[in-house]
C-alpha cells in the first residue's frame, strides 16, 4: 500500500552566490528575503582578492568569509540581486564579490494548497 | 502604443546606475600589484564596521560595572561622583585603549605566538623549548595590562603602616613585575612539562600549594613581612590575563600536539593554574629576600619617603610621559624577545610583515592609552567608591552625616555591594562564557555552561565580600586563605581529574584587564577610609572561592547523576522480576 511518490521540478530558476567578510551576511539575507527570497545558506570560507591591494587598509577586511547561496526565481533574479549589493554595501572596495548562475532545474517540497492553485490556474 | 514597465525598474534607473562592463576587458587593464585608489566615502565605509565592532566589544565589557559603581555611589551613598570628567575621560580612555590593545594583540602578537607554537617543537629540542617557554612567561607578565595597576596601587599604601609593602611596590616597583614573570615562567615551563609528560594536575597542586602555604606561613612569623602576604596573593589573579593566557596555552598545545600527546580534551588546562599560584611563591621569595638581604631602614623611613617626593617632579613621572614610557617598556621587551626567537632559533620570516607591523602599533598605542585610563578613570572610580563605601556603617570625616545607615544594615549593604559587583562582573567576562562551553562539551553536557558560569560568578561574588569583611574588621587575610584554601584541597582528593582541571582554571579566567584594576583600586580605597594597614588580598580571594564552588557544583551533579543511574538499574531490575513473575 505504498503511496505513489512525487518529485516537482522546479524550472528558472537561478543562483545568486554572495561572498562577503564574516559577519556581514545575515544582513544581506534579512534584504534579499525582505524582497522575495524564500532562503539561504551560508557558509564559511577564507579567501583572498583586493585585500592584499588596499595597503594598510587592508586590516579592515576580514580575510575569513562567509559565502551565501540563494536559489531564486528567474523572474527576482535582478531585484534581489541589486538589493543584495546595496545590502551588502558591494561598491565600496574590500567588502565582498557576488554572481548569478543559471540552474538547470531544482526540487525540493511543495506544499500541496500551491500545486492545485497552480494547476487552476493553467487551465 | 501601450507599455509595460516594471514599476522598480523605474525606480532603479532614477536611483542606480547600471553599467555592463565585459570581465576581458576588464582584467587586461588589472595589475595584482596595483595599488587601489580610495575616496574618502570608502575609507569610512571600510573603517566604520571595522572600529565600531570592536569599540562596543569593549564597551560592553566597562560600562557595566562602570554603571553600577556610579549608581551605587549616587543612591546607596548619596555622594556625587567627585572629578566626573576626568574620570568619564577615563573610561573611554580605557575602552578605546583596550580596543586598541586586543586588536593589536589579535593582528601583532597572536601570529608570533602560533608561529612559535608549531615551529618551536620541529626544530629545536626540548631543553631550548623550555627555557623559550620560561622567557616567554617572563615577557607576557610585562605585557599584561593589568599588571600597571599594581604601580598605581602602590601609591595608596602607608609607608609607617607597611613599609615592606610600600617599598616593595615603590622602590622595588620596577623588580615587582619580574618577581611575578619568573613565577609565571616558572608556571608556564612546567604547565608545558605536564602536557608533555602527562603529570596529573590533582598532583601538582598538591606539590605548589606546599611551599605556597609554606612561605606564608613563614611570612606570618614575621611582623614586617605580614602585610606583605595580601600582596603576593594578589599578584596571582593579576598575572591571568589576555597576553598571557593565549599566548603560552598556544606555545604549550604546539608542544604537546608535536609530541603527539596533546589529544587529551583537556590539554590547554592547567597552565592558567600554575600561573596563578607561583607568582604567590615568587612574591613571597622576593618579599623575604628584600627582609633578610637588603633590609629596610625602619626608623628612617620618613626620609626615604622624603626623597620619594622630591624624586618626583622629573619630566619622566609626568602624565603622559610615564605612560608613554610604562607602554613601551611593557611591550618591547616581549617583541623583541619574540623577533630574536624567530629570526636566530626558528628562523623563519614572518608573513604579512606590514600586518605585525600594524598590529604592534596598536599594541603599544592601546597599552599607553589604557595606562592613562587606569591612572584616571579606573582606579581613581575605584578607589572613590571603595573610599565611600565605608561610610554606609562607620563615621568618615569627610562625609557629612555618616554613618548612613544603623551599623549592622550598613555593613550589610556593604557586603551586598560588594557580593553583587563581583557576580555581575564576572557574569559579563567574555572569557567565562568560551570557558562555559569548553566545560559543557568536555563532561558532554553534564556540566551545563550555565551553570559553570553561575557557580563561578557565585563564587567570585563570595569571594569579594570576604575580601570585604576582612577589610572591615581588619582580619588577618591567612586566616581565612588557609582555610579556604584547606577546603580547596579537601574537594580537590574527592573530585576526578577533568574537574579539578577546570575549577582550578576558572579562578584565572575570571580576573580580566577591567575588574582587576576596579577591584584592587577598590580595596585600597577601602582600606584607606578605615585606616587598616592595607587592603590588598580581595583578588586572591575572589580566585579560591569559585575554585571551591565549582568543586562543589562537580561534586553535586556527580551524586545526582550517580543516582540517577543507580535508581534506574534498579527500576530495570524490578521489571526483570516482574516479567519473570
Amino acid at each position: 500500500m505504498n503511496k505513489v511518490r512525487e518529485m516537482i521540478t522546479l524550472k528558472d530558476v537561478s543562483l545568486i552566490t554572495c561572498i562577503v567578510q564574516k559577519g556581514v551576511a545575515d544582513d544581506i539575507v534579512k534584504a534579499a528575503s525582505e524582497v522575495g527570497a524564500q532562503g539561504a545558506t551560508i557558509f564559511y570560507a577564507r579567501g583572498t582578492g583586493i585585500r592584499e591591494r588596499l595597503g594598510i587598509l587592508g586590516v579592515a577586511v576580514d580575510v575569513e568569509k562567509e559565502v551565501l547561496n540563494i536559489v531564486v526565481a528567474n523572474e527576482q533574479v535582478d531585484l534581489i540581486f541589486e538589493k543584495m549589493f546595496l545590502a551588502g554595501k558591494l561598491d565600496t572596495p574590500g567588502m565582498g564579490f557576488m554572481y548569478v548562475t543559471p540552474l538547470l532545474k531544482a526540487a525540493t517540497y511543495i506544499p500541496q494548497e500551491i500545486l492545485q492553485k497552480l494547476s487552476t490556474e493553467e487551465c | 502604443m501601450e507599455r509595460e514597465i516594471k514599476f522598480f525598474k523605474l525606480v532603479q534607473e532614477t536611483t542606480f546606475r547600471h553599467i555592463e562592463v565585459s570581465f576581458n576587458n576588464l582584467v587586461r587593464h588589472f595589475d595584482r600589484k596595483d595599488r587601489i585608489r580610495l575616496e574618502a566615502i570608502d575609507v569610512y565605509r571600510l573603517l566604520y564596521p571595522y572600529a565600531s565592532i570592536r569599540f562596543k566589544e569593549q564597551l560592553k565589557a566597562v560600562i557595566p560595572l562602570v554603571l553600577y559603581l556610579a549608581l551605587f555611589q549616587i543612591f546607596f551613598l548619596r555622594q556625587t561622583i567627585e572629578d566626573s570628567l576626568t574620570i568619564t575621560l577615563g573610561i573611554v580612555a580605557v575602552i578605546i585603549g583596550l580596543m586598541l590593545f586586543m586588536e593589536g594583540l589579535i593582528k601583532g602578537l597572536m601570529p608570533f605566538g602560533e608561529l612559535l607554537g608549531n615551529k618551536l617543537p620541529q626544530k629545536s629540542r626540548l631543553p631550548t623549548i623550555m627555557i623559550i617557554t620560561f622567557l616567554l612567561g617572563v615577557g607576557v607578565t610585562y605585557a599584561e595590562p593589568a599588571i600597571g595597576a599594581l604601580k598605581t596601587a602602590g601609591s595608596n599604601v602607608n609607608i609607617n603602616k607597611a613599609p615592606y609593602l610600600y617599598f616593595m611596590l615603590n622602590q622595588y616597583g620596577d623588580i615587582l613585575p619580574i618577581a611575578v614573570g619568573i613565577g609565571v615562567g616558572a608556571a608556564a615551563l612546567i604547565g608545558t612539562l605536564r602536557f608533555l609528560k602527562n603529570w596529573s594536575l590533582k598532583m601538582l597542586i598538591y606539590i605548589t600549594l606546599i611551599p605556597t602555604i609554606g612561605l606564608t606561613i613563614l611570612s606570618i612569623l614575621n611582623e614586617n613581612l605580614i602585610s606583605t602576604i595580601g600582596l603576593a596573593w594578589d599578584c596571582g589573579a593579576v598575572t591571568t590575563g589576555p597576553v598571557t593566557v593565549p599566548l603560552v596555552i598556544s606555545l604549550g598545545i604546539g608542544v604537546a600536539s608535536a609530541s603527539s600527546r596533546g589529544s587529551s580534551s583537556l590539554s590547554g588546562f592547567g597552565i592558567v593554574t600554575l600561573a596563578s599560584l607561583f607568582p604567590i611563591i615568587a612574591v613571597l621569595l622576593f618579599a623575604n629576600g628584600i627582609y633578610y638581604f637588603a633590609p629596610i631602614d625602619i626608623n628612617n623611613l620618613a626620609n626615604i619617603a622624603g626623597q620619594q617626593v622630591n624624586s618626583e617632579s622629573s619630566l619622566l613621572d609626568k602624565t603622559p610621559y610615564l605612560e608613554i614610557l610604562l607602554g613601551f617598556r611593557a611591550t618591547v621587551p616581549l617583541i623583541l624577545f619574540l623577533l630574536i626567537v624567530l629570526r636566530f632559533v626558528i628562523k623563519e620570516r614572518l608573513k604579512n610583515a606590514n600586518y605585525i607591523t600594524y598590529g604592534i602599533v596598536l599594541l603599544i598605542l592601546g597599552m599607553i592609552i589604557f595606562n592613562i585610563g587606569l591612572t584616571y578613570g579606573l582606579s581613581n572610580l575605584g578607589n572613590q567608591s571603595g573610599g565611600l563605601v565605608p561610610a554606609a556603617f562607620s563615621r568618615l570625616d569627610n562625609i557629612d552625616n555618616s554613618p548612613l545607615y544603623k551599623y549592622s544594615i550598613g555593613v550589610m549593604i556593604a557586603l551586598l555591594f560588594a557580593f553583587c559587583l563581583g557576580f555581575g562582573a564576572t557574569l559579563a567576562e567574555p572569557a567565562l562564557n568560551s570557558l562555559g562551553i569548553t566545560v559543557e562539551n568536555l563532561t558532554n553536557g553534564v556540566f551545563k555552561k550555565s551553570m559553570l558560569m553561575y557557580s563561578v560568578s557565585f563564587g567570585v561574588g563570595l569571594g569579594i565580600m570576604l575580601g570585604i569583611l576582612k577589610i572591615t574588621f581588619d582580619l588577618p587575610l591567612h586566616y581565612l586563605l588557609i582555610p579556604l584554601y584547606a577546603a580547596g584541597v579537601l574537594l580537590t582528593i574527592l573530585s576526578s581529574e577533568e574537574y579539578v582541571n577546570v575549577a582550578w582554571d576558572s579562578a584565572g579566567v575570571t580576573t580580566g584587564p577591567v575588574t582587576v584594576p576596579l577591584v584592587l583600586a577598590m580595596g585600597l580605597g577601602f582600606g584607606n577610609a578605615l585606616g587598616v594597614t592595607e587592603g590588598f588580598g580581595i583578588l586572591s580571594l575572589a580566585s579560591i572561592c569559585p575554585i571551591i564552588s565549582v568543586l562543589a557544583m562537580g561534586l553535586i551533579i556527580k551524586f545526582i547523576v550517580s543516582r540517577k543511574t543507580s535508581r534506574d538499574i534498579e527500576n530495570i531490575k524490578n521489571n526483570i522480576v516482574k516479567e519473570t513473575a
